[in-house]
């Protein structure tokens, strides 16, 4: 019974703790997915003078690629209404245009940056970011995500908090069995062996219950996510990786808190 | 082998409980430490398994060097001893093989080899029947026979007891003074006993240290 109790005791910040990862590796998830989708479809417009130089990266921001944009595509869109005098002359005049395609979708804080950036450079006329076409909903998630971030580093602090005063109690009440095993020769480490089992069983059983809550999120994904960002996500969501994650985080939060307070005990 | 040279202790610093004690018990003795309530007894004897740290001269246990704490060379003096306390001081939740074997366990011997010396050991203290159950189901002179396996369990070269008998009756302050007896006779273990009741017929060569006014003496 005691030990169950013990067993509880652990296993309920832990849960908690992992359930707000689980929740942050979603929105994380959604975000990335998102991302990755309408950089493919987001370019930078620039026009220039003369003929453009590579760039390398912009803002931070690796440059995928730039294409240049057929003059005379533009030409023959507009040539039926102009003579073959302002015809010969828009050749002559028509300026560069090119497209910027990026390695990452930039926030607006760098979009700016990146403006600023493009505007130092001598033969650019003219830059069109389009930042109104996705900037809205990905703030937006970004902005989800961000406090999901702080809501998942407060329940942390106090899971953490939660589990050394567990600790604590679970010294203080086995203070007697602890100083007859040290009497015998045995290490603090060696008398602390049934509390790193339940530590170990806690953190198993909490990211069992973490990933299976992951799991069934993932896949009635459609029920939580409006379609309008739904249709911008992958039908499956690969998963091995946050499993990964959340097991790794289960057995690291109270391990550390463990030893942590083991130093503490051994330097009193 | 423990040998005290100039040994100083003392709680609080203010006051020495022990000054300047110089002894020798050698291999394979029995040694009682006596004296009245208070005179440290208990005190020199804590010092001998590194419960206290030593203010001043030299203490040897084993060719173990305890002027200075050092954890790791506690723990290894640790499992060359043997501690019998007044009130037994056994793990409640563990069952009577299990307390017995914590010493075993420490020593990381195999489980078979441990639990074969438990059999052993419960048969030489009588409490063969007893082996499943818990020290709150046993009597006193019981839990101190139970006490006396666990600290012969690893086969140390000292026994160091602190008022084994304390809390028992006639009866059962004999069975533990005959085990002690063969444990030292038998076994050539070295026993230090701090008591203030040397049983009167024990049937062995013994010395005795006596503690007055925190100076230990050995007395005739």
């Amino acid at each position: 019974m005691k030990l169950l109790k013990s067993f509880f005791s652990f296993s309920l910040p832990l849960v908690v703790m992992l359930f707000m990862f689980s929740i942050y590796l979603i929105v994380t998830k959604v975000v990335n997915n998102y991302k990755e989708n309408i950089i493919n479809d987001y370019a930078i417009v620039i026009i220039t003078n003369t003929p453009f130089s590579s760039i390398d990266s912009l803002a931070g921001i690796k440059v995928k690629d730039i294409e240049p944009l057929s003059r005379e595509k533009i030409i023959k869109n507009v040539q039926q209404n102009l003579s073959d005098t302002s015809i010969s002359l828009l050749q002559k005049k028509l300026p560069y245009f090119y497209k910027i395609y990026l390695a990452e979708f930039p926030t607006t804080l760098k979009l700016e940056k990146i403006r600023k950036e493009l505007m130092t450079i001598s033969n650019i006329k003219k830059i069109e970011t389009f930042s109104n076409d996705h900037n809205k909903l990905y703030s937006l998630l970004i902005l989800v995500q961000n406090i999901i971030f702080i809501l998942f580093g407060a329940v942390l602090l106090l899971s953490i908090l939660l589990l050394s005063k567990q600790i604590k109690i679970w010294f203080f009440e086995h203070n007697e069995r602890i100083s007859i095993i040290q009497l015998h020769g045995g290490s603090l480490l060696y008398s602390s062996k049934p509390i790193i089992k339940v530590i170990l069983g806690s953190a198993f059983f909490s990211s069992i219950l973490a990933s299976s809550m992951l799991v069934v999120v993932i896949s009635n994904i459609h029920m939580i996510i409006e379609p309008e960002i739904m249709s911008l996500i992958p039908t499956v969501l690969s998963m091995e990786m946050e499993i990964m994650k959340i097991f790794v985080l289960s057995v690291i939060i109270p391990s550390i808190t463990f030893f942590g307070l083991l130093v503490k005990y051994k330097l009193k | 082998m423990i040998l005290a040279k100039n040994l100083t202790l003392s709680y609080d610093k203010r006051k020495n409980i022990i000054e300047n004690a110089n002894f020798l018990i050698k291999e394979r003795e029995f040694i009682f430490i006596s004296g009245s309530s208070g005179s440290g007894k208990s005190t020199l004897l804590k010092s001998f398994y590194g419960d206290l740290s030593i203010n001043n001269g030299n203490l040897f246990v084993n060719k173990h060097d305890l002027t200075k704490k050092d954890d790791s060379k506690l723990l290894s003096l640790r499992k060359d001893l043997g501690i019998v306390f007044q009130d037994y001081k056994l793990i409640q939740d563990y069952t009577i093989e299990e307390n017995i074997m914590l010493p075993l366990k420490v020593h990381n011997y195999a489980d078979d080899v441990s639990r074969a010396q438990v059999k052993k050991l419960l048969k030489h203290v009588k409490l063969s029947h007893k082996i499943g159950a818990y020290p709150a189901e046993l009597s006193g002179g019981e839990q101190q026979r139970v006490a006396v396996a666990r600290a012969l369990a690893h086969n140390p070269s000292v026994i160091l007891a602190d008022e084994p008998t304390g809390n028992l009756d006639d009866y059962s302050s004999d069975m533990i003074w005959t085990l002690l007896k063969n444990a030292n006779e038998h076994l050539g273990i070295t026993i230090v006993v701090v008591t203030h009741r040397i049983p009167t017929d024990l049937g062995i060569k013994y010395r005795r240290f006596n503690i007055e006014e925190g100076v230990v003496y050995e007395a005739s």
